[in-house]
């Protein structure tokens, strides 16, 4: 393990270097405006796998109620608002090159904003109970409650309504409409980020472990 | 009036020992209404929650009218604007008044009786089943008087209708969730406008489109299909997550 850690600095510079040199521009795109498809879908993607992750926790703290679980869950939860908001920072670059204007209440710009919220209020509830069982128990449930409400956000709300958007991966042809080496470059850079985001989780969850560990030796004392 | 036996018997006697549910061979729906039935007994001995909802619905809509006025919009925008400020308004009366119905039983110290005698997916049926009542009487009383004053000119009441029926069952079942949620937590009224409003703005911006469409005289298949994909996926959530929501 420590070993793909080390390997992930390297490979991550990799990507950005190919990002900026290998592929050419898209066509149909400003300047080259194209090149933010490497680090904005993957922090998009990212911000929702973190959040599945999370929920994936959620689950599994209900079924055993393992304080490790909750802090994984949660931990997942801080990181995916971080990829989120770089997502969303990366996707306002693009507007406002592309369109003029930093936001423009485009349906998938406001789903992830909203998408921000709705997670961000995760934190909130988390920190208004006091009891760490009933902080764990609630979270879970409000974690899972927004997962299954997530897709309405996500995938319906953008597409019941017209959008300025590119068209994304996950489109009606069914095909990824890029050359050889965007391709490469996106999924090498899909596969960095989400390797990044489970080395900071595990680094955020072994520290909430020893930080739980030092409050129960005090509360030892 | 005379009560059947196994009857809740809240509304005589406030008191933990009061709380008995209709016998478990009875059905879960018989068991729900009758959690619905107790806290109707309790709202109409107290009036609170229906009086503060009705009170900020009808404030809400006077300052409204008095802002925007009959004349304030043009015509084209008319549609558009006063659906928005319908359902913020509908938002904000279910935010004033829907938690309570957990968070009387934590203040009066019921809860734990509830918690004991039934299921607390029967206890969420029961108050979401009061809730959406309690949400139809304000919309019944609301839109009425909002159209009145705007002099909003409705093409499809009857789409209108359903929007509200279909729209206002998701704000039930999500509010009355995170009224069970947010029932124990410190800052219970900012928290539930907090985590409620993300989690219901699908379901607001899906019935604000379907709203402008029914204003307009159409039919609008699109977004109530949407809301009622959003009040399956809600009501089935609830149902699962009751247990993690309400028990101690």
């Amino acid at each position: 393990m420590k070993f793909l850690k080390w390997l992930l600095l390297p490979y991550m510079a990799a990507v950005i270097v190919g990002a900026f040199l290998w592929p050419a521009p898209a066509q149909g795109f400003i300047g080259e405006s194209s090149r933010i498809v490497f680090f904005h879908v993957p922090c998009a993607w990212t911000g929702a796998l973190a959040f599945l992750v999370a929920a994936g926790y959620s689950v599994a703290y209900l079924a055993r109620r393992r304080p490790e679980h909750d802090d994984v869950a949660a931990a997942a939860v801080r990181l995916g608002l971080l990829f989120a908001v770089l997502a969303l920072v990366t996707g306002s670059l693009f507007a406002k090159i592309m369109w003029g204007s930093y936001w423009n209440w485009d349906p998938r710009e406001s789903s992830f904003l909203l998408l921000i919220f709705l997670y961000a209020a995760y934190l909130f509830l988390r920190a208004a109970v006091e009891d760490p069982e009933r902080r764990a128990r609630m979270s879970a449930a409000y974690a899972l409650f927004a997962a299954v409400l997530m897709p309405f956000l996500f995938f319906v709300a953008p597409r019941v309504t017209a959008s300025l958007h590119p068209q994304t991966v996950i489109n009606p042809q069914g095909k990824i409409l890029m050359d050889a080496p965007t391709k490469a470059v996106f999924f090498g850079a899909l596969i960095g980020f989400t390797a990044l985001f489970f080395w900071m989780l595990s680094l955020e969850s072994r520290a909430a472990r020893f930080d739980r560990a030092a409050v129960s030796r005090l509360s030892e004392r | 009036m005379s009560k059947r036996k196994g009857e809740i018997d809240a509304a005589s006697n406030p008191s933990p020992t009061a709380y008995r549910l209709p016998p478990s061979r009875a059905g879960a729906l018989a068991r729900a209404w009758a959690i619905c039935a107790k806290d109707a007994a309790q709202e109409l001995r107290r009036r609170v929650a229906a009086a503060s909802i009705f009170f900020f619905a009808a404030t809400a809509v006077t300052l409204v009218s008095f802002a925007v006025g009959p004349f304030g919009l043009p015509t084209e925008a008319r549609d558009r604007v006063s659906s928005a400020l319908l359902w913020i308004i509908l938002f904000f009366c279910a935010a004033t008044g829907l938690p309570r119905a957990f968070v009387r039983e934590e203040e009066t110290g019921t809860a734990l009786a509830l918690r004991k005698v039934a299921p607390s997916s029967l206890t969420l049926a029961g108050k979401t089943l009061f809730n959406y009542v309690l949400f139809l009487a304000i919309t019944a009383v609301t839109v009425p008087a909002f159209a009145v004053l705007l002099e909003w000119r409705l093409e499809s009441p009857g789409a209108l209708a359903t929007v509200l029926v279909l729209g206002g069952y998701g704000l039930s079942v999500v509010s009355t969730f995170l009224a069970a949620l947010v029932a124990r937590a410190s800052q219970k009224n900012v928290l539930f406008v907090v985590i409620s409003f993300p989690l219901l703005l699908p379901l607001l911006l899906s019935a604000i489109s379907a709203t402008i469409e029914a204003a307009g005289g159409a039919l609008p298949a699109t977004a109530l299909r949407v809301i009622v994909a959003y009040d399956g996926a809600a009501t089935c959530a609830a149902y699962l997550l009751a247990s993690a929501a309400w028990e101690d």
